[in-house]
């Protein structure tokens, strides 16, 4: 391999990229969006469940429970609290009834009212009717004859919760990632198309030297911005090398599928054609990080999962090697597997 | 005598079952230009891409400069060029650009486009892209990229196919200039014209074959016909067109009668073309995959 043809190559995909309105200004202004979007999100997590009340009395025990991270706002009326949840400033209101002391005292049952929005999650009317069933025993003075304990698996998050821009940091990172591969494989074809790869291989060029120089710039297209998204969202802030690592491979993930996209696009459009569909399927494990419980475990398939799924621990959790040691091998199976295939399948047309 | 620059030892090649290049020899001296002439199809295109290491021969070898191609492609590829008929250019680069990244390629030190781009009449156009270029233009570059490494052998495929004469007309006087530096250089054209002017001998190729080759002296010798046309006017004023085949016992009195008895207006000499001679030898024209069924298109009128 000639390092001085490689370099010369290297030196023209990125010349002929950049200068290809689309892509050039995709990928600036992907980098700088995400960035906006990252820093548009908030930046932390409200665990506080806000709950309307109304009530002529207030039992003591629903004034104690804000320590506990419930907070009720009490109403003048019943009126001004459904017309509150109702415009959303709630996620549920309670109306006690004015005698509701009373009522508990003589063991009798009270008739309380949960308000809540038309789309308010069930999970959260469930969760204010348990509270409200625990405020009633505790105001009655029988609590609950059983112990309970919490037990957090994994880290406790607790007061810490990840803010839905750092859980969005994988995400946009991997897109970054993905969306190059696009762009490489236009190149790819494009010189195919234009017959320029035939110009090349009657030179001292050997077909392993264009293979060198388009992977160092299809790792380099995609490794680049999305090192920079993540260092400037302070998403290398925490085990930086294990996440630089993840996108290295996952650079090299999509540049062997750029070469795959090539061996079957005929043109520009069904580049982009293919490269959508490879993009969409590969965002996937991204997205659930984000909405966790969302994606099921068949996302393990996916290859982009271990990239995604590596970054999110690194950067949320601090996750060493030992903990991420098996995403990146087999990552870099996928590497071998699909770079291997990709050539494979590429060769065909610099023949 | 000078040593050979390409020699070509039963050259085959078969794209499935059909034969492309049937067992073809022949070689090039050093700074010979011999043009390889032939319909669509013929094997032309597939011969060169043999010679130039873009196809691995079915059969036979090719050695160009003391080099077996296969064996040595690159080393082979490093000293000569190749102007391909199609324009292949980075269209989004300049021509200075297309010339620079083609010089790096070839290990070209210090590499100056300029004086290269204005021997094919790009100068005040250097820097623009090759978008913005007419096909004359694209097709001058693509001549001087074949240029950038001062190649021993070039390989021009249709170099002047649909320009226009004066774009023609520079390659054809460029191609001249690399000749006389001293490069072999192997011409694959349709046109019998261009051809005769700059081939010092032509190759017929035809169903993979070649069929002739020797220069367009010899052939129209061998194989030609030579002529005068003579006009002449009849008493009532008509014009009257006769021909007299030449080289014949019979030309003397023929040309005699018709000068003593006839009121002469006109007399041109008239010469067999290449494509008369390739239309002889194929019983088809240069000009498509079917046989002619009349005259050939390109042809000259006289001399």
């Amino acid at each position: 391999m000639s390092v001085r043809i490689v370099t010369a190559l290297v030196a023209k995909d990125l010349s002929l990229f950049f200068r290809n309105k689309f892509f050039g200004l995709i990928t600036i202004l992907g980098i700088v969006a995400y960035i906006v979007i990252y820093f548009v999100m908030p930046s932390s997590v409200n665990e506080t469940l806000q709950i309307g009340l109304y009530a002529e009395v207030v039992p003591p025990a629903f004034q104690q429970v804000a320590e506990e991270g419930i907070v009720f706002e009490t109403f003048e009326s019943e009126d001004a609290l459904i017309e509150a949840v109702t415009e959303g400033q709630y996620a549920a209101g309670v109306a006690l009834p004015p005698d509701i002391l009373d009522l508990l005292a003589s063991g009798e049952k009270p008739q309380i009212t949960i308000y809540s929005a038309a789309d308010t999650p069930e999970e959260v009317t469930d969760a204010v009717e348990i509270i409200i069933r625990e405020l009633a025993y505790l105001q009655a003075g029988q609590p609950l004859a059983v112990d309970i304990s919490v037990e957090v698996l994994g880290p406790d998050m607790l007061g810490q919760q990840i803010p839905i821009r750092d859980r969005m940091r994988p995400l946009l990172a991997v897109f970054l990632v993905m969306f190059e591969m696009i762009g490489l494989a236009s190149l790819i074809t494009e010189e195919v198309q234009q017959g320029t790869g035939r110009a090349l291989l009657v030179t001292p060029m050997r077909v392993r030297d264009l293979f060198a120089a388009k992977g160092v710039v299809g790792v380099g297209l995609a490794f680049v911005p999305a090192a920079l998204f993540m260092a400037i969202v302070g998403g290398l802030s925490s085990q930086p090398l294990i996440i630089l690592t993840a996108l290295l491979l996952g650079s090299v993930l999509v540049t062997g599928f750029a070469f795959l996209i090539a061996s079957l696009s005929r043109d520009m459009m069904s580049a982009l054609g293919w490269g959508m569909i490879i993009v969409i399927i590969f965002i996937i494990p991204a997205f659930g990080i984000l909405f966790p419980s969302t994606v099921s475990a068949w996302a393990k398939v996916i290859p982009s999962y271990y990239l995604a799924d590596t970054v999110h621990q690194a950067s949320a959790f601090s996750a060493g090697w030992g903990d991420v040691w098996l995403n990146l091998l087999i990552l870099v199976g996928f590497d071998v597997a699909v770079i291997w295939a990709g050539i494979i399948a590429l060769r065909r047309k610099f023949r | 005598m000078s040593r050979d620059a390409i020699v070509a030892q039963n050259l085959t090649y078969q794209y499935g079952s059909l034969l492309a290049v049937d067992h073809i020899t022949f070689s090039v001296a050093e700074g010979e230009i011999l043009g390889f002439l032939g319909p669509n199809g013929a094997g032309k295109t597939t011969t060169v891409k043999m010679l130039t290491g873009q196809l691995k021969p079915k059969s036979g070898h090719a050695v160009l400069l003391g080099l077996d191609i296969v064996r040595n492609t690159k080393k082979v590829q490093g000293k000569i060029g190749v102007c391909f008929e199609d324009s292949n250019l980075y269209e989004q680069m300049s021509a200075v650009e297309n010339l620079q990244l083609f010089a790096r390629l070839f290990g070209v030190r210090s590499f100056n486009p300029y004086p290269l781009l204005r021997r094919v009449g790009l100068t005040g156009r250097e820097k623009d892209r090759v978008e913005t270029y007419s096909k004359g233009m694209k097709q001058r570059l693509m001549v001087a990229r074949a240029l950038v490494n001062r190649p021993r052998i070039l390989f021009l495929d249709e170099p002047t196919e649909g320009l226009d004469p004066t774009s023609a007309k520079s390659i054809r006087n460029l191609i001249l200039k690399v000749r006389e530096r001293g490069a072999t250089i192997l011409l694959t054209t349709h046109d019998m014209m261009e051809a005769d002017e700059l081939s010092d001998r032509v190759a017929f190729i035809d169903h993979g074959k070649i069929v002739a080759l020797d220069t367009p002296h010899n052939l129209k010798q061998q194989y030609g016909r030579r002529a005068l046309k003579v006009t002449t006017s009849n008493p009532s004023g008509e014009l009257e067109d006769h021909e007299v085949v030449m080289d014949t016992p019979q030309t003397p009195n023929a040309i005699h009668e018709l000068f003593s008895k006839e009121d002469v207006v006109t007399v041109h000499s008239e010469e067999a073309t290449l494509g008369d001679i390739f239309i002889k030898l194929t019983g088809r024209g240069l000009i498509g995959p079917k046989p002619a069924t009349g005259r050939p298109a390109k042809r000259r009128s006289g001399r």
